[in-house]
């Protein structure tokens, strides 16, 4: 096989997750513009280098009656008239698949400097008609018509399965809850930063820590959240030119090392069938991690330093413990109770605070997660940096677990 | 001379934090808003905060408005509650700090702090959130310790949401003392602190009120339906500035803007002056929302009704004629799409006679801002943050950067107005506003 191009990225930015752009009157299109400009601030490069823009977006339609985003790049500055673009869709995975078809065409010598942006509005209407729209990531029809939040009722039966084979403690579920809402205070752009939050909070059961769906409460779910974040992703010969330009070295730009991406049947059920034998009750999601970690030539999760995951609720961080290899499978209560995933831990989950704290703008979930990869494994966290993060691992999982997509950051 | 503006330096900050320990708080005035709120926000990080008021069921009452106010009943876990005459003398003795939020009146408060100059240990820290009296004098004939560890902590309402805290010391305040306040709020509480001078108002009060005051003064010659649109979100805000009035409490804002002008006289004191017909209207009863209106309120029906300041009386607002606003329109297009160097510029390039009105209060606003520096703050970038984090309104330094310099000095100059040094001096390309963490877009409110 002909050696393929590594894939740097150069930096990014993201949009302050508290921020409400309903209130604020904006269209989508602002947020869109102010990732993209930040993340050009923030390489020092001018828009009339970027070659081509991949959008990543779940339900412009339905949350602004619009569809087309790619095209809407395009309104951000006049340089990028005549830019090719795509918007990717692919649930609350999309922002990732939108790098992973940018970062393709890089491997494939069609461009050099690509420009990925992850946008939501979901501000925009009430939470009932939210988590309505949301269902359409499950199978709708089926799983979502005429149910009030179907969304957390899927990743309770996530919690049931979990319940079902190996047992599982609402103790452990407040605990990661407390992690994210506690991380989350460290970073300027997350949306609970000012949130008032506790492990009791989390264990409490009263009107304001009410059940969403069986076992999930308030605490246990992500937020709505609006917000866009921005990369640059390079080849290695535009990487080696800015690095030039700006003054840094080649060798401390991070590049994705690794990547891994599957999908499984969409309905929930269909899966946990599917996985009856399998010690992992999302295989694969665990094999989206594994061939990430093989195409970075790591041997397994000792070789990551911080991982940003998809913890759209509680049950999927759960999940995502035992299904990184952290703990031997069913067993993530141990990684909980040990520290191992706390942000002094040996391998911290969500230092951003992740979708629980940080916020979960479902289509720029996917490019946040990089971002902050990118933010980590540079130095580049403030407050929440890692010490010492040299490779940080993201898991962006779309529907009940149906696309999951990982990425691997490092130098 | 301030020792700084901004927040104790980072990399100190840990051995600062270790240098005390706050284990238990005190509130006295837990009833209050402020009392509440500040209340809550301190369970966040200590173990122990023990609400006071005049009687237990007040303080009962407080920390049930604290519990409504974050949404969780686990506050209760972490307070106790009393009253000023059983309890105060023992919690007080034991507290780490001693969070005073009485009623804003100089004698109540000082009474408070005669009481807790005798019991209090001598170590322990006493904050007032006071949002305008002076703080030297409020210090004044209390024992050399009390003095000591005794400074403002200006939280703004609700705590738990508006971060920008203003940090005041005295002239007998141990700047060891400061640093660690400031060090604590900043990394504990998550708050984004300013120092400001003993001056009245402080930083963000002199400033917020100035422009709010004007406003309310230009009401009375064009109405305030008309104001509100011309000082708008689109100006840079989220609530305009008469409703804001409303809100606050119209007695509240006399407090402010009163203290303000008797104490503080500068260029711009005509404006701080509170109009006739508050005055008069006060004496009837109004105060704003909490007495159903001031500016603003509903009919009998429900309808919308507006003051109309030279009859005193209310007219429906759909009576009310509304001139051609086109610059309004065309600038908020452009926010809503996030042009907002585009949209401002076009507001410095307006023209008509309420451009020019709309112009003058952003022009005053931030010329006013540039020359407090050095009197209330050390630089423009300590009113930025009040402004940016307490009044959730565009700092002066993000309207400078995006009108741009020229036009921004060109408008001051128009309005009749004296161009701060800081930018008749400053380099064309300059940019002020320095703080990377702000989304500078968020205050540009399509209107």
């Amino acid at each position: 096989m002909a050696q393929v191009p590594e894939v740097y990225v150069l930096g990014g930015y993201q949009t302050d997750f508290a921020r409400n752009w309903s209130k604020e009157k904006k269209h989508f299109v602002a947020m869109m513009r102010e990732a993209v400009l930040g993340a050009l601030d923030e390489t020092q490069i001018e828009p009339s280098e970027i070659e081509v823009a991949h959008t990543g977006n779940f339900a412009g339609e339905l949350y602004s009656k619009q569809g087309h985003l790619g095209a809407f790049f395009l309104e951000i500055d006049p340089a990028f008239s005549g830019l090719p673009t795509a918007r990717h869709e692919a649930a609350c995975a999309s922002g990732s698949i939108a790098l992973m078809a940018a970062s393709a065409e890089i491997e494939a010598h069609r461009y050099d400097l690509a420009c990925v942006v992850g946008v939501e509005q979901m501000k925009s209407v009430g939470p009932g008609e939210g988590g309505d729209f949301l269902g359409t990531a499950a199978w709708y029809e089926l799983e979502a018509k005429d149910i009030e939040f179907p969304f957390p009722k899927l990743f309770g039966k996530l919690g049931d399965e979990y319940d079902k084979r190996y047992g599982i403690k609402d103790e452990h579920l407040a605990e990661i809850s407390t992690i994210n809402y506690a991380n989350a205070k460290l970073n300027p752009n997350a949306q609970t930063r000012t949130w008032y939050m506790n492990y009791d909070h989390a264990m409490s059961r009263d009107e304001f820590n009410g059940t969403i769906g069986g076992r999930i409460h308030i605490s246990d779910c992500s937020q709505v959240t609006d917000g866009a974040a921005a990369l640059l992703v390079a080849s290695p010969e535009y990487a080696k030119k800015w690095a030039d330009r700006v003054g840094v070295p080649f060798e401390s730009i991070p590049r994705i090392k690794g990547w891994g991406h599957n999908t499984a049947r969409i309905r929930f059920d269909d899966k946990i069938a599917e996985s009856a034998n399998s010690e992992y009750i999302l295989p694969h999601v665990r094999s989206t991690v594994t061939s990430a970690q093989k195409r970075a030539g790591i041997a397994d999760t000792s070789g990551i330093d911080a991982i940003e995951t998809h913890d759209c609720f509680t049950t999927s961080e759960y999940m995502a413990i035992d299904h990184f290899g952290l703990t031997a499978p069913g067993e993530s209560w141990k990684a909980i109770e040990e520290g191992v995933i706390a942000f002094d831990g040996s391998t911290p989950i969500n230092p951003s605070g992740g979708l629980i704290g940080a916020g979960h703008p479902v289509g720029a979930t996917g490019v946040r997660q990089v971002l902050d990869c990118h933010k980590q494994v540079s130095g580049k966290a403030g407050d929440y940096q890692v010490e010492g993060a040299k490779n940080v691992q993201t898991l962006n999982i779309g529907g009940s677990g149906t696309t999951s997509v990982s990425f691997i950051l490092g130098t | 001379m301030l020792s700084s503006t901004t927040t104790a330096a980072s990399g100190k900050s840990s051995d600062l934090l270790s240098s005390r320990s706050i284990k238990h708080v005190v509130i006295l005035g837990a009833n209050g808003a402020m009392g509440l709120g500040s209340g809550a926000l301190f369970t966040t990080v200590v173990p122990r905060v023990t609400f006071l008021a005049r009687t237990k069921e007040k303080a009962d009452g407080g920390l049930a408005a604290a519990v409504k106010m974050v949404r969780s009943s686990t506050v209760a876990s972490r307070v106790d509650t009393g009253s000023y005459d059983a309890d105060f003398d023992r919690v007080v003795a034991e507290a780490d700090l001693i969070f005073e939020a009485v009623t804003e009146q100089l004698p109540l408060k000082q009474e408070f702090f005669d009481r807790i100059d005798k019991v209090r240990r001598p170590d322990s820290i006493v904050a007032t959130v006071t949002s305008g009296l002076s703080i030297n004098q409020l210090a004044e004939g209390r024992s050399d310790s009390f003095r000591k560890h005794f400074l403002g902590l200006h939280f703004f309402n609700p705590p738990n949401v508006i971060v920008g805290t203003e940090l005041i010391a005295g002239k007998d305040t141990d700047p060891k003392l400061v640093d660690f306040l400031d060090a604590f709020c900043t990394k504990r509480l998550g708050r984004a602190m300013v120092r400001t001078a003993d001056t009245a108002g402080f930083a963000g009060n002199r400033v917020g009120f100035k422009l709010l005051n004007e406003c309310a003064i230009l009401a009375e010659e064009h109405g305030p339906l008309l104001i509100d649109e011309l000082v708008g979100p689109y100006t840079g805000r989220a609530l305009t500035p008469l409703a804001t009035i409303d809100l606050v409490g119209w007695d509240i804002h006399r407090a402010i803007v009163d203290n303000i002008y008797e104490l503080a006289p500068d260029e711009a004191h005509e404006t701080l002056k509170l109009p006739g017909f508050m005055a008069d209207l006060m004496a009837k009863g109004v105060l704003g929302s909490k007495t159903g209106g001031g500016f603003f309120g509903q009919d009998d029906a429900g309808g919308r009704i507006v003051l109309d300041p030279k009859t005193q009386n209310y007219v429906a607002k759909s009576s009310l004629s509304r001139p051609d606003l086109g610059f309004i329109e065309e600038i908020s297009n452009l926010h809503r799409v996030g042009r907002y160097v585009d949209g401002m510029r076009a507001f410095a390039a307006a023209t008509g006679p309420y451009a020019a009105i709309a112009q003058k209060v952003i022009a005053g606003y931030i010329s006013y801002s540039f020359h407090r520096v050095g009197e209330v703050t050390d630089d423009i970038s300590g009113i930025d943050r009040i402004m940016g984090y307490g009044f959730n309104w565009a700092p002066p330094s993000v309207l400078v950067d995006t009108i741009g310099l020229k036009p921004t000095i060109q408008m001051i100059d128009k309005a009749g107005l004296s161009v701060p040094p800081a930018l008749a001096n400053a380099q064309e390309g300059t940019t002020f506003f320095d703080d990377p963490q702000v989304n500078v877009g968020k205050f540009f409110v399509a209107a």
